[in-house]
This record gives C-alpha cells, structure tokens and sequence, in this order.
C-alpha cells in the first residue's frame, strides 16, 4: 500500500475522536478510583444511560415504555434536562453502590457495581426497547473537505469538547477550593477528614462528576455510534485500558492514555486487521501491564492486594 | 463435626442423584440441572483462586471457552470420543492458564490482575470469532456427540446429569482435599497476608499461579462438559459477561466455601428462571437482587447458614 499523507491524517483525527471518547470515560473511572479506590464496572452504563434518556426528549418516534413520546425539546434544552437528571442518578448511585459497602474493601464495590451495570442495561431495554437507536447529531452527517481531506464534523466537535473539559478539570483541580478538596480526598481520606473536609460529600460529588463525564461522552459519541444497551460496555473496557496504559491514577495518564489507544486501534484496524481491531487495546494493555505495570505516567508498582 | 459434614456431603449427593428420578421427563428442568452442575464445577475453580489464594480473575469463560472449542474441535473434526477428548479439553485450558498466569501472577494482583485477565478474555473471544479453520467463526459447531460406553449413549439430560454430577462430586473432593493440605493452607496464609506469607517462606508467586491454573483447569473441564451437552457451541457464550456470572455465584455462595458456590451456581441457574413470569423485567430484578445480596449478605449465603446455625444452637 503506497503511503498517502490524507488518508493518515484522516485516520489520526478518526483516532483522537474516538480516543477523546476513551479518555473522557477513563477520566471518569480515575476520578472515582482515586477517591473510593474501586474500579467501577458501571461506568460504561453512565454514557449509555443519559444517551436513552436524551434520545426520548429528541426524537419523536421513540417509544419509552412502548408509548410514544412528543416532547422534542431543542437540544439545548434536552441536554440541559439529561445533566441535570444525571446528577441526580449520580447521588442515587452512590446512595446505593457505594455508600452501604464503604468500609468492606473493593471487592463488595465491585460486585455492587456489577449489579448496577446488569440492571440498568436491562433496565434500558425494558424502556426503550432492543431496536439500536439513532442519536440525531448537531451538523449535517455530510464530510467537510480540506483540499481532498474528508472531515466528519462531529469528530471535530469531540475534539474540541474534550479538550474544553479537560481544561475545565484543570481549572477545577488547580484553582477551586473544590478541586482541591477532591484531590485532598483522593490523596489521602483519613488526613482529609482530620483537615475539616467532609468526605462523604467529596466521595458523592466525585460520583456525580463522573457521570456528568459519561453523560457529555454519550452526547459526543451517540451520533456516531447508535445507541444500545450494551453500547457502554466496549467504550468502558477500553478506557480501562487507556487508564492502565496512562499509569492508573494518574489523570493525565487516562487522557493520553484514551487518545493513545483511540489512535493505535484506528490505525491497526485500518492497516493490520479490522477483525481484530477490538482486540488491539486490549494487547497494548496487557503488552503495558507485563512490561511497565506503573503504566506511562504512574508512580505505584502493582497494589497492594 | 468432621463425619457430620461427611454425612451432609453423602445426604446431598443421594439427593442430587434422585433429581433425573423426580424430573424425569421434564428435559427444560433437567437441563438446568445440568447446566447448574456444569458452572459449580467453574465456581468452585474460581473460589481456589479468589476464595483461597484472593485473586480475582475475570476470564473463567474465556477457559471455560477453550475447554468447549478443544472438546468440540476433537470431537467433530478428528472424531475422537468424548473421554479422549475431556482431558485433553482440561490440559489446553490449564496450559492457557498457565501461559497467561505466569507472566501476569508475578507482577500483578489486586485490579490489575482483574483488568489483565480482562484483557485476555476478550482477545480469547475475538479469537474464537475468527480463527475460523479452529472454531467455524460465529457460526459456531454443531453435532457434537453424546459421551458413550460401550454401546451405552448419553443421549438424555437425565443421563448426562449423572456424569455431571460425578465431575461435580470428584472435583468437590479435590478442593476439599486441597484445602485441608499444606499448599491450601500456604494459599490461605497468601490471601491473608501475602508478605508474611514471604517471610515464613512460602513461595507466594508459585502457589498463585497453581491456583490460577486450577481455576482454569475447572473451567475447562466444565466447558467440555457443557459443550457434549447442549451439542451446539459459538462464541457468544464465552464473553466477558458470562465471566461476571460465574464471579457473582461465587460472592453469592460465599467466597472461601465449596457448598456456598455449589449453592451459588445452582440459585443463580434457576433464578432467572423462577424469575421468569416477571417477563422482561427478570434480568432487571436480578441485577437488583446482586445489589441487595451484596449490601445484606456481605459472607454470601455460607455465611447466612452459618449466623442461623449459631443462632439455632444459642436457642
């Protein structure tokens, strides 16, 4: 195959968008990981459920309980109305998840969560059926061209999005006294709750963040994607990987780490095999995790069982 | 109490065996039997691993897998019988164990090994969606055949459930055994506390990679088992989700006991079942149902029996 520049930089920007959705999701699993110190197994069900609950307030011929709904807000609106709910479902989450299994180590959290994620995939189908649905997108479905290059404007827009949140995590981390409050926590729960920090309301808010994250990706990613119960499930395994790959814990890990395997598989898909294309992330996790388990940017060698 | 549980243990084997009697006719209840007895044999391998030696691994269906695809493969293709193909079935899934163990047991436990194995039972799945010569891809295999002996077929579930249940028994003993030995025992010491486990010199590495080969070899052996049951094996049923199902019977059971993940396996067959009147909201409410067992149970149902025994013996 002779090299041709256009089709590579078509495929760098396919695997940055795909890749920001990775390291929104990874974000999402690190920030829980640092202040519970448990993987949670539903975090793939936190883009999958608001892109439902979205598509009912969108569309007009979907059918929530097999009844059809009118309500097609404009998308301002819809997504306004999904956040909002989110957060909600963030601290019904934690309610239930977590916070009655706080003091039993990560293996009851992990089950729980487990349990979270089986009910809500069928939770979904019960409401809204088995079919795949279409996510209507802001922009037309039409490429733009640059001199022969074909860009689909949704994936700039998830780009731009990520790197828009990414900087407002920066933001929120560095200059607020929330963020610190957050890392505080992470860093260290005893030492915090000594310092006048009230943990247990850290603990929830760093859930209902990380929904709001899983919420914007399934905004982001649905349009490209269509929306299934068990649309999260991938996307979720692969921000593992992403935030194995980026050194766990680590913030900017999971974001490099996200757009790192976003671009790997793209490419491998494209050039190696698309069969196994799926399987790439999860070579590179496991090629990391014998030869580098502290991951790129990670500090810890493996845990503490 | 060492012959009492001896006594229980011969009380539910009389039992069990009179379940092709009680059910005899009834293939759909009869095959949930089977099917039960099948992933007890995966669980208990499961509970070695994270029950004795507390590691969690994420890919029994992936063993489980290559156990049905190495049966099926032998069985279909190069027309061995079912005895020939069964430990040959056991030895690949507990090579793959080992191959994937070795190199991942001496560096990672804890999350990390949990996300490796992750890994592996996804790649194993897309292997066995495209190694199409090995597999037939998603079509999947068809007619694999009944065990025999001598002109004796396996034909019935209610046959094959007395082979099931003979796996089921020998590889109950074996963990019992195990775990009444020095390496069951070394297991414990590691799961407890790994670096005190080092410093009375007990090769922690090497006993974890045992226990990781074991749970593989369990798995194997159920997966050849089930495939020369239902005859028809594809990819589909060996993912990452089948893999939680056999993690959630064993924290239902209770992690460290052999009758809590026999029990584990068998409410967890028929749960969805006996749920099924309840239409499509079933999965729904067993979702619900790990959560709340989770929250209540916290020692899974071994536990349960033993708070009430105590309570009946206060009494």
């Amino acid at each position: 195959m002779p090299f041709d520049p256009v089709a590579n930089v078509q495929l760098l920007i396919n695997g940055l968008a795909i890749g920001s959705i990775y390291a929104l999701v990874a974000l999402g699993f690190v920030l829980i990981y640092n202040a519970v110190g448990v993987v949670n197994f539903a975090q793939g069900d936190f883009v999958m459920l608001p892109s439902y609950v979205a598509i009912s307030f969108l569309v007009p011929q979907v059918a929530v309980f097999g009844t059809m709904m009118h309500w097609q807000l404009p998308v301002i609106v819809a997504y306004a109305v999904v956040l909002v709910l989110m957060v909600g479902f963030g601290l019904l989450f934690n309610l239930i998840a977590y916070h009655p299994l706080r003091d039993r180590g990560w293996m009851p959290v992990v089950i729980s969560t487990i349990g979270v994620s089986i009910f809500l995939r069928n939770f979904a189908q019960l409401t809204w059926g088995s079919q795949p649905l279409g996510f209507p997108s802001l922009f037309s479905a039409e490429t733009i061209d640059f001199s022969g290059l074909h860009v689909r404007p949704q994936d700039i827009l998830i780009i731009a999005v990520t790197a828009v949140l990414i900087a407002f995590q920066y933001f929120l981390f560095e200059r607020t006294s929330l963020g610190k409050q957050m890392r505080a926590t992470a860093q260290d729960r005893t030492t915090a709750r000594l310092l006048g920090i009230r943990v247990s309301r850290i603990v929830a808010i760093t859930f209902v963040y990380s929904v709001l994250l899983g919420t914007i990706s399934g905004f982001l990613v649905s349009p490209i994607f269509s929306v299934t119960k068990e649309m999260g499930g991938l996307i979720a395994l692969k921000a593992f990987a992403a935030s194995i790959v980026g050194g766990f814990g680590s913030i900017p890990g999971a974001i490099i780490g996200g757009l790192a395997i976003g671009v790997v598989e793209t490419f491998g898909g494209f050039y190696v095999s698309a069969a196994y294309t799926d399987a790439i992330a999860f070579v590179i996790l496991i090629a990391v995790l014998l030869f580098r388990p502290q991951g790129l940017f990670g500090e810890r060698v493996a845990e503490k069982a | 109490m060492k012959s009492r549980s001896f006594l229980l243990a011969l009380l539910i084997i009389a039992l069990a065996s009179l379940v092709p009697v009680v059910f005899r006719g009834n293939d759909y209840v009869l095959n949930l039997f089977v099917v039960a007895g099948v992933y007890a044999i995966v669980v208990m391998g499961l509970g070695i691993l994270l029950g004795f030696a507390g590691q969690l691994s994420l890919a029994q269906a992936a063993f489980f897998g290559i156990g049905a695809y190495t049966s099926a493969f032998l069985t279909t293709r190069v027309s061995w019988n079912f005895w020939e193909a069964l430990p040959v079935a056991v030895l690949a899934s507990a090579l793959v164990a080992l191959a994937v163990g070795y190199p991942s047991l001496r560096q990672l436990s804890g999350h990390y090994l949990a996300l490796a194995t992750i890994g592996f039972g996804i790649i194993a799945q897309l292997v066995l969606i495209n190694w199409k010569a090995f597999s037939n891809g998603s079509d999947g295999i068809t007619g694999i055949p009944a065990p025999a002996i001598g002109s004796y077929t396996f034909d019935s579930y209610g046959a094959y459930f007395y082979i099931v249940l003979a796996f089921v028994v020998l590889t109950a003993y074996i963990t019992a055994r195990l775990k009444a030995t020095r390496v069951g025992r070394a297991m414990h010491a590691i799961r407890e506390n790994e670096m005190a486990a080092n410093a009375m010199g007990i090769d922690a590495t090497k006993y974890k990679i045992l226990a990781f080969v074991l749970a593989g070899a369990y798995a194997g052996l159920a997966g050849s088992l089930l495939a020369h049951s239902i005859k028809f094996i594809s990819p589909d049923s060996y993912s990452f989700d089948q893999s939680v199902v056999f993690l959630v019977m064993l924290i239902l059971g209770g992690s460290s006991s052999i009758g809590g993940a026999i029990l584990g396996a068998v409410i967890l067959t028929f749960l969805p079942e006996v749920l099924r009147p309840l239409k499509n909201s079933y999965i729904m409410v067993y979702g619900a149902a790990v959560i709340a067992m989770i929250i209540f149970m916290p020692q899974g149902l071994a536990g349960l029996f033993g708070v009430l025994k105590r309570r009946f013996a206060r009494a």
